[in-house]
């Protein structure tokens, strides 16, 4: 050990220190004085008092927020849509991902490349409305779901992902008796826990930051609770063009925080969770492949 | 071998997706139908066992979309709704749509035709409305007059059916029933600090000179203040003073053009961005940025919390507002002796004018659908009466009698807790019972508003009424056809980027007016603003 501590490293690693350090303050200082501004007095954040420790505690932003009329259905909507759409998205993704894994497939290639594709082509906002709405789906639950299963990028890494597991235990499976669904559920899947765990993040993510899909496809009370975020953190300063009532609205930052706050937790609870395997996923499907 | 088979693949693609838009499209029509149809055929059963009384007819399911801004959350059970549904028998499903996105989710129904609601609330035809209800998106509601009585009783009854018939469209007929006030409302305007003006012993403003002499003897007082500061966006600043200098321009200029103005005892418009009066008016803040009497940072949108922080430090003293607002900020502020008044217009070279009005505002239409409804006659002629009937607009406005409000003799007085509520009688008449919506307040009578204000905005209001014609019409808009509008639209853009960069360089003292003038006019005559304004001319009705 004693050997790497060459006057060059240490300088080396606390460069990196520092610099991984101010990362950190810069992704964590304005979360901080959120928090701080969300908690705090609005007589102090007014008289420009608060800076990253709440001046004045009092719940009373998130109180309000809370009396919003459709903050806790909007909530739960996320939440399902977070949970059954990474659920759906990991089934379908994990199923198209296997087989086109296989070089020997016939069709693999000219598969790949429509997959790649429709990765940087699509149809546009309109005509996909007008796909979505003509299944029917415009309303329901499901034009949030359904239309998201596969993206094509998760699909590549997990493609690549099970390129790399030795084809020998497949053959072992294989003459043992599993059928292949056998073997994509026996030997695959548990295999690929930290790939799986990587798109899954991703696709949760997503999910969960979606708004705009849910605000042209769902009705009132499917939205997501990212469009509540946006209607009250954007909601008065986006519409300037409008003259009138939006100028004269204003939402006081207290509320704004307390929002951006509650609506963005727990997805940002989720990553120290996944980041083991967050990244051995990202890195192994490349590595070996 | 391989580059052709993939180029084929690629090519019989595109070839199939064309091949389905096209398909979709046609079929679209036929689809839009049945969710209207079928959301009317189950509404009965719904209704039942709600219901107990025996009713002549099940009421009628309308499908609106409502606009919801963050500040007044919109409520289903918000006692205005309820009571509406019950009077006038009808059943809404409100689809409640954040502001920001309202424009994308109507803009996406109507292009699509697909999953319209019956109404959408808080929309007028100007700008892609105007070219989707020519292309027959909207129901051209002027053509059956014969369901909205109360809408012609209450245009009639202003006098506004001069001002309604404008709003026709290039083919003559009206897509949408507005909004309608009596009197337009002064509802922002000057808004500085009265305690000030008392100590210093300075007489109220009165033209903008005036101004300049407050401001001026504010920054003595405080030399690293900025006195003048602003809410939201420049144009605030803009649009509320400009028309005392005989032009209205830039983003929210009255009339949309951007660089025209009206003249209004010719009638037409003119260059405004060239003009003498807009020379003066920059030439003024101009002078106002070089003394550090203008907040530098108005360039950029100033948010409600910077804008108070300003105020309540003392940092600025004076600003361009909405009356609405200044209570946050008395509230919170920790200078004694603290006050904050509105005043009335201030007198330019082209005498004292306020932020231009019409006197109709975002209204109602009907997306094409509606009509293939079987009884689209009684869904118009309850729309008509839910928001256009002297019963509705008392309602939307006031609320229920004997709840909210009582009327003796035509005094209107508020229930005890309204008027000794926290947040007044307005704020609280909105956020908890759901009355003076702009969304669903479509008939504006000054004076029933007023007893909703404080005394003082009354006088205010007042005030500006007798001084005549502070608040003039918005222009009219021309009649262009795609074609026309295309071609305005090609001229329009540029145009509005110079005058955005020189009236920016003008004001930060980057550009002097006195000498450069020439060369920004030279530069607007080449991007051909006579032509512009031709065009806008040729096109009046």
């Amino acid at each position: 050990m004693k050997k790497y501590r060459t006057k060059g490293n240490i300088i080396f690693d606390a460069i990196i220190y520092i610099i991984m350090i101010f990362v950190l303050l810069v992704c964590l200082v304005p979360f901080i004085y959120m928090l701080a501004v969300s908690l705090s007095d609005p007589k102090a954040i007014v008289n420009n008092k608060v800076s990253l420790i709440p001046i004045g505690i009092n719940f009373e932003a998130y109180k309000q927020i809370f009396r919003y009329p459709n903050f806790f259905r909007a909530y739960g909507n996320t939440i399902f849509y977070t949970g059954v759409g990474t659920l759906i998205s990991l089934i379908m993704t994990t199923l198209f991902a296997y087989p086109l894994s296989k070089p020997n497939l016939w069709g693999q290639k000219i598969a790949m490349k429509i997959v790649v594709f429709s990765m940087f082509f699509s149809g546009g906002l309109i005509p996909n409305y007008l796909l979505i709405s003509n299944l029917g789906l415009t309303g329901t639950r499901f034009a949030m779901l359904l239309p998201f299963a596969i993206s094509q990028f998760n699909l590549i890494i997990l493609i690549n992902f099970f390129k790399s597991l030795p084809s020998e235990i497949e053959e072992a499976a294989l003459i043992d008796g599993l059928s292949y669904f056998g073997v994509l559920r026996k030997i695959i899947v548990p295999l690929s826990k930290a790939a799986l765990a990587t798109v899954g993040l991703y696709t949760a993510v997503f999910f969960w930051n979606d708004w705009f899909n849910g605000l042209i496809y769902l009705d009132t009370k499917q939205y997501p609770v990212m469009l509540f975020l946006r209607n009250i953190v954007n909601g008065t300063t986006m519409v300037g063009d409008a003259a009138g009532s939006a100028d004269k609205a204003t939402i006081a930052i207290s509320i704004k925080s307390a929002v951006i706050i509650t609506s963005t937790l727990p997805i940002i609870i989720l990553y120290p969770f996944l980041q083991k395997y967050f990244v051995k996923g990202l890195t192994v499907g490349s590595v070996k492949g | 071998m391989k580059k052709t088979v993939t180029l084929l693949l690629v090519l019989t693609m595109v070839v199939s997706l064309f091949a389905a838009c096209g398909k979709k499209n046609g079929s679209s029509e036929t689809g839009t139908k049945d969710p209207v149809a079928t959301s009317g055929a189950k509404e009965p059963d719904k209704q039942d066992p709600g219901n107990k009384e025996p009713e002549k007819q099940d009421p009628v399911k309308i499908k609106i979309y409502y606009s919801d801004n963050a500040t007044l959350p919109f409520k289903e059970d918000w006692l205005v709704i309820k009571e509406a549904e019950k009077r006038f028998n009808v059943d809404f499903d409100f689809e409640v749509i954040p502001i920001a996105d309202y424009q994308t989710k109507v803009s996406l129904t109507l292009n699509t035709g697909n999953n319209a609601p019956d109404v959408i609330l808080y929309q007028s035809t100007q700008g892609e409305n105007a070219s989707l209800a020519l292309n027959g998106a909207l129901v051209p509601i002027s053509d059956y007059a014969e369901y909205t009585p109360n809408f012609n009783a209450r245009v009639e009854e202003f006098g506004l059916t001069g001002a309604i018939n404008r709003l026709n469209l290039a083919d003559g007929k009206r897509y949408y029933m507005p909004g309608l006030f009596d009197v337009p409302f002064y509802d922002g305007g000057l808004i500085l600090r009265e305690d000030f003006l008392e100590a210093e012993g300075l007489a109220v403003p009165k033209t903008f000179d005036d101004l300049y002499n407050i401001l001026k003897a504010y920054k003595a007082k405080n030399p690293d203040s900025y006195p003048l500061t602003i809410l939201a966006g420049p144009r605030v600043l803009y649009r509320m003073t400009m028309p005392s200098f005989g032009v209205s321009l830039g983003k929210n200029g009255a009339g949309g053009t951007n660089t025209l103005s009206w003249d209004y005892e010719k009638g037409e418009y003119f260059e405004g961005a060239i003009s003498d009066g807009y020379k003066q008016y920059i030439s003024y803040l101009a002078k106002l940025y070089n003394e550090g009497l203008l907040d530098p940072e108005m360039a950029d949108p100033i948010d409600g919390d910077k804008w108070s922080q300003k105020m309540a430090s003392g940092k600025s003293m004076a600003t361009y507002a909405y009356y609405d607002q200044i209570g946050g900020v008395s509230a919170s502020t920790e200078i004694e002796g603290f006050k904050l008044q509105m005043y009335p217009s201030l007198e330019g070279p082209a005498g004292a004018h306020h932020q231009q009005k019409n006197r109709t505002g975002s209204g109602i239409m009907f997306p094409a659908a509606t009509a293939q409804r079987k009884d689209f006659e009684r869904v118009v002629r309850t729309i008509d009466e839910v928001f256009f009937s002297e019963e509705g607009a008392k309602l939307w406005c006031l609320g229920v009698e004997g709840v909210t409000y009582t009327e003796e003799n035509g005094v209107i007085k508020y229930s005890d807790e309204l008027v000794n509520s926290a947040e007044g009688v307005y704020k609280t008449l909105q956020v908890k019972y759901g009355c003076g919506s702009d969304v669903t307040q479509l008939v504006w009578v000054n004076e029933r508003e007023m007893t909703k204000y404080d005394e003082n905005y009354a006088r205010i209001n007042k005030e500006v009424a007798a001084m005549g014609d502070v608040i003039q019409q918005i222009p009219p808009t021309p009649l262009f056809d795609d074609m026309k509008a295309e071609d305005a639209g090609v001229l329009q853009t540029p145009l509005f980027d110079t005058f955005s960069v020189w009236a920016d360089a003008f004001i930060t003292g980057k550009k002097s007016v006195d000498n450069d003038w020439d060369a920004y006019v030279n530069e607007m005559k080449t991007l051909k603003i006579d032509e512009f304004c031709k065009i806008y001319n040729d096109n009046l009705n």
